[in-house]
């Protein structure tokens, strides 16, 4: 890792400013898990790091957690660890707690934030290997493709391969959040116009210019009788990245599900939001041979790598299971 | 001196004892055996040295840092093949920082693996000397090279050595192992290992079974990397701090490199962070790590730490070599095994020692017809080399599984297939005692009720065998105990605590011959001073040092004992010990009083420890020592929706001679439990067949176990056994205990689903294949 500069601005005006001031070679930080990963792999080493962390109160937003009209805010600065230890989220928001409580390691959930746990790189063997030149860091193609590609995309994939990997992402796709960004020209979007496909632009996963910042997530107010869920599937249970995760929100009010989403991780180069499977699911009562209906057809358009076509299967029993705990439906045994 | 002597020695396990008379040579103390009745050693202490180590006192390698030491950085070849066309360091020499720069390559040499030396700095700082790396100008020509064990195994593959290769084996090899019948191309052959005619016993067979099993690279990823500091005290002489699990042949291979006398190297490895066979000499299996700390420490004139980072030691340090072993069983329509036929291939890179070990050979050993065929398959990938059991769990892995599968075939349970042909008295024992206290019987029923229901949860129950020998060490320890006027007791030897826990327990058995408190008992181990001493490899610590220990005890009590019928005005012989007081008739003399008449500062003497002289009740094949014996059963839990395996419960049954500590021989055991659960489940070296480069040379998507993934419970039962072999009665358990671990785990998966995942690691992927639910693979 190359010496860099730690500068600590109390407000984000005075970050923009530092950030300006030092061109392209700054990089803000907040829980440093991935950006400081990168810089010891040798994929970046810029000059100045600009710490959030030490923001002032004037940017209280940024680690707010808790009401915000009907609905819940959530500040970019809020830690895994608050959100998952958070009270305030009931059923309707379950899969956001579930989905922190299950990343990385309680160490790093103590550190990472909201922030910049949406806004990481991805985990790709290829994109991490500071000798390969793939697709992401401006070489002529996709190293997984035809190469090792276990843990690739299975949906949506091309020209890279890569799965999203913030694990809140699913989560709040699920759950209909909005984003608030700071910049030049303050701005509010859907959670899913935050993501950037490959095919729009395969060198990056996230659509903040230079000069803007992630402030917090919205969750809107949530229908009546919501309840949601998240769960993923590891190889190595302590701390591993998911092979596919899955996370479901509906409202089940008179025996039918209605308002029905449906999300897959780590099977997309963004979160995965299955309209096939909510459509099979809208308007009717759960039941087990509706879900596994419903998980086939999450699936159904799904174009497997070499090592990967696993994940169809494991990705349907997973959603199977968390549609099963979600609307309450007793898993066979 | 005194002759030597015959005594009765009581030998055996459980209710199964027997007298047995050994030659015992001049001046060995009496074996203990099955008629001891000891108070310090077998009770379990807890580890001396544990305040330092949890509260960071103590010192390890990577702690050592010398008034004015230079870190080292050394750079790598990123390609697994090329000729080295032209090298210049000069660059790097004018980079901040930096004293000295060293070309570990010639123009025209070739490199044969992504990781390979290439030429080291000294700096200042680490980041100096990682900057100045980058100084270093090389002109690489790429060659074709080979990545895939089976690949490598075609004709006209690139070729990995261009001539013939001979092996570089360690103390972490297991002895007997190795040699070669031949090479051809990238396959060279082992000695195989033969009984009785296969081909004809599979062609007699009634029933057969054939598969092929594979296993993965696993490295060996100790918690302190390969790490050495090197001072220069003098043209001639060096001290060398080094993270390993063999002083003297760090000591001895410094010493060689720099033409110096072995006498004038001082070596301390006072803690050490984990060896599971990649440490041994001053160098890395894949790095001449020895010779650039040396030799960059000579040209800058200043003490030089080098310590490899995660990824280095992930890439040139070692690992245990990948299979794909060809089982072929026969057996008759009754259950009588007529043939054990395997035909083995691994690759460890470039490097030599792919042979899957004794389990299929000396474990089912009725079977009346035994090949067991082994063949390194060179790639372009770094050096295998020794790793806690060589050749092992991947021999047991492919054994075991392939007898569960027979076993379905002939509708037996796999346990009676077991016990039928297993001759060990003391495995077969622990065979019985498992099916016992597992509730085997019970649980397999349980898991056939949830197979035939077709449940999204399985359960699953497994079992497997270990083999291994008593490779105890004679006449490569000495050491010295002695007393001071003051009272004080210390013990010296030139040994490394790998982290078993020796330390304690040779201050157990001095405590237990002087009848002093453990806590008395100073023990200084980790410098090349304090005499000569063993590896730590293939399990011969304790059998090795604590019979030294011992004899060097009883010298001194001797001679104590002397001091005290003095001063009572006895016979020696009259005088008796209780409770650390010399006693003869009425008087006595308390330990205190007694050192204060000791002449000058000290009495002193050293120990030395004979060739073992006992093996009961069963030799280890083609040897003399004792047949280390070992089961452990396993109980897993599979989601099928999933394909996630969790490891529920291991039961592990071992027997390791006489147990020293049972809290530090439990650890051991557990340890070996938990680095086999996490080879079964998640480790694996990935490497790119197109690009021939590691992956994974991380701990993330390396995948090493948990606290989540290690089993539930692990429940340690040692079987004690008295085998004669030394005055201790120890042997090894730190390589037994992890051999049949992988074993079980794939053989209870095999219960649960009803099908085998005859690959490990056993992944969801696999596991959902060999459910048949995962489609033709995909697209390209």
């Amino acid at each position: 890792m190359q010496p860099f500069v730690l500068s600590r601005p109390k407000t984000l005006a005075e970050a923009a400013e530092l950030a300006r001031a030092s061109s392209q070679d700054s990089a803000l930080r907040a829980g440093g898990i991935d950006l400081i990963d990168r810089m010891k792999e040798g994929l970046e080493a810029p000059a100045r790091l600009i710490e959030l962390r030490w923001l002032g109160d004037a940017e209280a937003t940024m680690r707010a957690l808790g009401p915000e009209g009907e609905g819940v805010q959530i500040g970019a600065l809020v830690t895994l660890a608050q959100l998952a230890a958070h009270e305030g989220f009931g059923e309707a928001h379950a899969a956001l707690r579930q989905a922190a409580g299950s990343a990385a390691t309680p160490t790093i959930r103590n550190a990472a934030t909201l922030g910049g746990n949406l806004l990481q790189r991805p985990r790709c063997w290829y994109f991490r290997h500071a000798d390969l030149v793939c697709l992401k860091k401006g070489g002529t193609a996709c190293l997984a493709v035809g190469g090792e590609n276990k843990f690739h995309a299975i949906l949506g994939g091309g020209p890279s391969f890569i799965v999203h990997p913030s694990t809140l992402a699913c989560a709040l796709t699920a759950l209909d959040a909005q984003v608030e960004i700071r910049g030049p020209e303050p701005r509010t979007l859907p959670i899913a116009e935050l993501f950037v496909t490959p095919k729009q632009d395969a060198k990056r996963e996230h659509a903040l210019q230079p000069g803007e910042v992630l402030v917090r997530a919205i969750l809107p107010k949530p229908a009546a009788e919501q309840r949601s869920g998240y769960a993923a599937v590891k190889e190595k249970q302590s701390h591993d990245w998911p092979l596919a995760e899955a996370a479901v929100k509906l409202s089940l009010q008179s025996g039918v599900m209605t308002d029905v989403r449906v999300v897959l991780g780590h099977v997309a180069p963004i979160p995965w939001r299955s309209r096939e499977a909510e459509a099979v699911l809208e308007g009717k009562p759960p039941s087990e041979a509706l879900f596994a209906e419903a998980a086939k057809a999450a699936l159904a358009g799904a174009k497997p790598l070499r090592d990967n076509a696993y994940k169809i299967p494991l990705a349907q029993g997973l959603l199977r299971e968390v549609l099963h705990r979600v609307a309450g439906v007793p898993l066979p045994e | 001196m005194a002759d030597e002597q015959r005594v009765t020695l009581k030998v055996g396990f459980a209710e199964q004892l027997r007298d047995i008379e050994v030659q015992l040579p001049a001046g060995e103390p009496k074996p203990w055996d099955a008629r001891s009745e000891l108070k310090v050693v077998g009770k379990p202490h807890p580890r001396v040295e544990a305040p330092l180590k949890v509260s960071g006192a103590a010192k390890y390698t990577h702690d050592i840092v010398p008034a004015n030491a230079l870190w080292a950085a050394v750079l790598r070849s990123p390609h697994p093949c090329a000729v080295v066309e032209a090298i210049d360091v000069a660059p790097a020499k004018s980079q901040p920082g930096v004293s000295a720069a060293l070309a570990l390559v010639k123009p025209g040499e070739r490199v044969i693996f992504a990781g390979q030396d290439i030429a080291a700095v000294a700096a200042k700082t680490p980041e100096q000397a990682e900057a100045a790396l980058r100084a270093i100008a090389v002109t690489y020509k790429p060659e074709p090279f080979v990545i895939d064990t089976a690949a490598a195994m075609q004709d006209g593959a690139p070729l990995v050595h261009r001539g013939k290769v001979s092996e570089r084996s360690t103390e972490g090899d297991e002895p007997g192992a190795g040699g070669s019948a031949g090479q051809r191309g990238n396959v060279r052959t082992s000695p195989s290992m033969k009984k009785g005619d296969a081909h004809k016993g599979l062609r007699m067979a009634k029933v057969s079974h054939e598969a092929t099993y594979t296993t993965q690279v696993h490295t060996h990823s100790a918690l302190e990397t390969h790490s050495i500091v090197v001072q220069w005290d003098g043209p001639k002489q060096a001290t060398v701090w080094c993270s390993t699990q063999g002083i003297f042949s760090v000591r001895d291979e410094f010493a060689e490199v720099f033409e110096l006398k072995p006498a004038d190297v001082h070596v301390h490895t006072e803690f050490l962070g984990g060896g599971f066979g990649a440490k041994f000499g001053a160098s890395a299996p894949g790095s001449r790590m020895g010779f650039i700390a040396g030799e960059l420490a000579r040209q800058a004139g200043a003490p030089v730490r080098l310590v490899l980072d995660r990824k280095e030691e992930h890439l040139c340090t070692g690992n245990r070599p990948d299979s794909r072993q060809h089982v072929k069983l026969g057996a008759s329509v009754d259950g009588k095994l007529t043939a054990i036929h395997v035909v083995a291939h691994g690759t460890a890179g470039i490097g030599t020692g792919a042979g899957v070990g004794r389990n299929a050979f000396g474990i089912y050993s009725r079977c009346p017809n035994i090949l067991v065929e082994s063949h390194d398959v060179f790639t372009h990938a770094g050096p295998g080399t020794a790793m806690r059991a060589p050749g092992h769990p991947q021999g047991a892995f492919a054994l075991e599984l392939a007898i569960d599968e027979l076993a379905k075939k002939l509708k037996v349970d796999p346990l009676d297939l077991r016990l039928q042909h297993d001759e060990h008295p003391v495995r077969r024992h622990q065979f019985e005692l498992g099916r016992k206290q597992f509730g085997w019987d019970a649980g397999r029923k349980q898991a056939a009720a949830l197979r035939d229901k077709n449940a999204r949860v399985r359960r699953g129950f497994g079992v497997a065998a270990s083999i291994w020998g008593d490779f105890g060490r004679g006449k490569a320890v000495v050491a010295t105990v002695s007393v001071a006027r003051d009272g004080s007791v210390e013990v010296k030897n030139g040994l490394q605590d790998i982290g078993g826990g020796i330390t304690t327990v040779v201050a157990q058995v001095v405590a237990e011959v002087l009848q002093r408190p453990v806590e008395a008992v100073r023990v200084r181990l980790g410098d090349s001073e304090l005499g000569p001493s063993v590896g730590s490899g293939g399990s011969v610590t304790t059998a090795s040092v604590t019979p030294a220990v011992r004899a060097a005890a009883e010298a001194v009590k001797t001679q104590l004992t002397a001091l005290a019928a003095k001063q009572l005005g006895r016979k020696p012989e009259e005088v008796t010990w209780s409770e650390g007081q010399a006693r003869a008739g009425s008087k006595s003399i308390a330990w205190a009083e007694l050192c204060k008449k000791i002449e000058g500062e000290a009495v002193v003497a050293t120990g030395t420890r004979p060739e073992t002289y006992g093996a009961y009740p069963v030799k280890f094949m083609g040897g003399n020592s004792y047949q280390i014996a070992g089961v452990q059963f396993a109980e897993v839990r599979v989601d099928t929706w999933t394909g996630v395996v969790a490891v529920e419960r291991v039961l592990a049954i071992h027997d390791c001679g006489r147990v020293m500590n049972p809290l530090t021989a439990r650890s051991q055991v557990q340890g070996g439990v938990i680095l086999g659960t996490s080879y079964a489940l998640t480790e694996q070296r990935v490497m790119d067949r197109v690009r021939g480069v590691m992956l994974n040379p991380n701990l993330e998507s390396y995948k090493i176990a948990g606290a989540r993934d290690v089993p539930r419970a692990i429940d340690v039962v040692f079987t004690p056994v008295d085998t004669g072999a030394n005055n201790t009665g120890a042997i090894g358990i730190g390589e037994p205990a992890t051999i049949p671990t992988a074993a079980a785990i794939a053989c209870a998966v095999h219960d649960a689903l009803g099908v085998a995942v005859r690959d490990l690691p056993l992944t969801p992927d696999r596991v959902l294949a060999a459910l048949g639910a995962v489609p033709t693979r995909g697209a390209g």
